[in-house]
């Protein structure tokens, strides 16, 4: 397991009772793509800055490929394992030259200063941006701002790579751009945990974990989670389209072979209906 | 074209993008004394050829350069009324109620005027022509000898540098809740200039959250992409200065030295 945690509770106001996450248990393969999916206030994004220790643990255990997050010695190797890219692109750039700001990475963990603009251009290239290195990040469009953010964290060649609601604030164009760097790099091999509230989102990774008022009320198989209508009830998200147009079908008497997730499928699996 | 881009980086080539960061704001510096201490109409031109001269050779496009100049004209005009209005009370050319326009205010209304726009131009050339490493770079230099009053300059040059790009971000989001709230029966345009007055208190406090969420949000990006402190960073390597540095260093003293002795 890369990301193994037990028991993780945190809360903002340590003189408060209202916990942002209770007990939560989370393990995460090497390679996975997970995607943690909640409503507003989950404690999603709570959750996953114990990752990178953006937030310090303050009960249970968490460990990220065998580094021990609360070791304050480690947070600085934890950082270039554990990459992530924030929901509003705008706010994570600290340079209005692109190449200088994916060289921001690069620069706090002193890599050499010929080194850098290889590994700038090889970031570029990895999120199709070549090309773009001279250019002001305020003068891209959502999706393309947000794949400099990623390829600024991509530049630490990090292995881990989470994603706290990326899509937040782009409109489709760019909500697919970033949904299509997501799993090209994770058939490159890289871990993938994607937050969101939107459960389209959720159907190309590999499993899901539901958050609700901070806890973790399920996780499994992407398929058996997102088919699992009371389930999503419960964590107050609208299941895929696919899915109600299956039970609707259902009600009316029609019966597909099996619960479709996707789009796609649900049209392949009414083409094939006697 | 976008006038919020105004004041931020631009990529070029010119001659003033090549020069040495820490040349450019030294040469900032001497320059915003030479039009500070211009009183004459011979002082004067000298200002304003040396400026208009800077923007030439930065090859930037005027209209991003008279940008900040552009949206402050409410500010020039205020500053201008004032001093003509109320500078000299002893000799005005008319007086009425509190007002006493005079000769003399004019003048001063125009100095000071001339003063904020050519200072505003030469410092808008400076940010749109220097990269933020660049401008972190030169800062760094040149504070250094603060480090032995102990203070962490490495830090200072990039608090500093960040705060630069980031004003441009400010005003469009200044921009933005004005707009949100001009749409809600706000009245900024409104003739009358007290209620004018009082339609700026409540984009204040907006302004304010939203720089502080900006802040909060750019230091977590910042954490997660292993900052810790300035110190513990890849250098760039320091470039001696070459002969066109030198060289634009020189004349900016020269004018300077022509404008003291312009003043005795």
């Amino acid at each position: 397991m890369v990301v193994n945690g037990k028991n993780i509770s945190y809360s903002y106001d340590c003189n408060d009772t209202s916990y942002a996450l209770r007990n939560v248990d989370l393990s995460i393969e090497q390679g996975e793509f997970v995607c943690i999916l909640g409503c507003n206030g989950s404690g999603k994004s709570t959750l996953v800055r114990h990752l990178n220790a953006l937030l310090q643990l303050q009960h249970g255990e968490l460990t990220i490929a065998g580094i021990d997050v609360s070791n304050e010695n480690d947070i600085w190797r934890l950082r270039r394992i554990c990459g992530m890219v924030f929901q509003n692109p705008d706010n994570q750039f600290v340079s209005s030259v692109v190449e200088e700001d994916i060289a921001f990475g690069l620069e706090n963990y002193e890599v050499p200063r010929e080194e850098i603009p290889e590994k700038v251009n090889s970031a570029l290239l990895l999120v199709d941006m070549e090309g773009y290195d001279k250019r002001a990040p305020n003068s891209l469009s959502g999706g393309q701002k947000q794949r400099i953010a990623l390829a600024g964290v991509l530049a630490l060649e990090p292995d881990i790579i989470i994603f706290d609601e990326v899509t937040a604030m782009l409109d489709p164009d760019g909500k697919q751009e970033v949904l299509e760097m997501m799993r090209k790099l994770h058939k490159a091999g890289k871990t993938i945990i994607a937050i969101t509230h939107y459960v389209e989102e959720a159907v190309h990774a590999d499993s899901v974990i539901l958050m609700h008022e901070g806890k973790m009320i399920a996780s499994g198989k992407t398929r058996d989670i997102l088919t699992d209508v009371q389930l999503l009830k419960i964590a107050e998200i609208m299941p895929p389209m696919a899915v109600r147009v299956y039970y609707d079908l259902l009600d009316a008497g029609v019966k597909l072979k099996e619960c479709p997730i996707t789009n796609e499928e649900l049209a392949e699996k009414i083409c094939k209906l006697p | 074209m976008n006038k919020l881009l105004a004041g931020r980086y631009l990529v070029g080539n010119s001659l003033l993008h090549r020069l040495d960061g820490r040349v450019k704001i030294i040469c900032l510096l001497i320059l915003i004394a030479l039009v500070i201490g211009s009183r004459s109409v011979s002082s004067y031109a000298i200002s304003v050829s040396a400026v208009c001269m800077i923007v030439l050779l930065s090859k930037l496009p005027p209209a991003y350069v008279l940008g900040p100049v552009g949206r402050l004209w409410l500010f020039f005009i205020t500053i201008f009324l004032m001093n003509a209005l109320f500078f000299d009370t002893l000799n005005p050319l008319y007086s009425w109620w509190i007002f006493h326009p005079s000769v003399a205010g004019i003048k001063q209304g125009f100095s000071v005027v001339v003063h904020v726009v050519l200072v505003l131009i030469l410092s808008s050339v400076l940010t749109m022509t220097t990269s933020p490493t660049e401008v972190t770079t030169a800062l760094e230099s040149l504070i250094k000898p603060l480090k032995l009053i102990g203070v962490p300059t490495e830090d200072v040059a990039m608090i500093i540098s960040i705060a630069i790009q980031f004003i441009p971000t400010l005003l469009e989001e200044t921009e933005a809740i004005k707009m949100a709230q001009i749409a809600r029966g706000a009245r900024f345009e409104s003739k009358k200039l007290k209620e004018r007055a009082f339609s700026v208190f409540p984009l204040v406090i907006p302004i304010f959250l939203s720089a502080f969420k900006r802040a909060d949000e750019l230091s977590l990006a910042m954490e997660a992409r292993g900052y810790r402190n300035a110190k513990k960073r890849t250098k760039r390597k320091k470039e001696p200065l070459s002969s066109k540095d030198y060289i634009a260093l020189c004349i900016c003293v020269a004018l300077c030295l022509v404008q003291f002795l312009l003043l005795r």
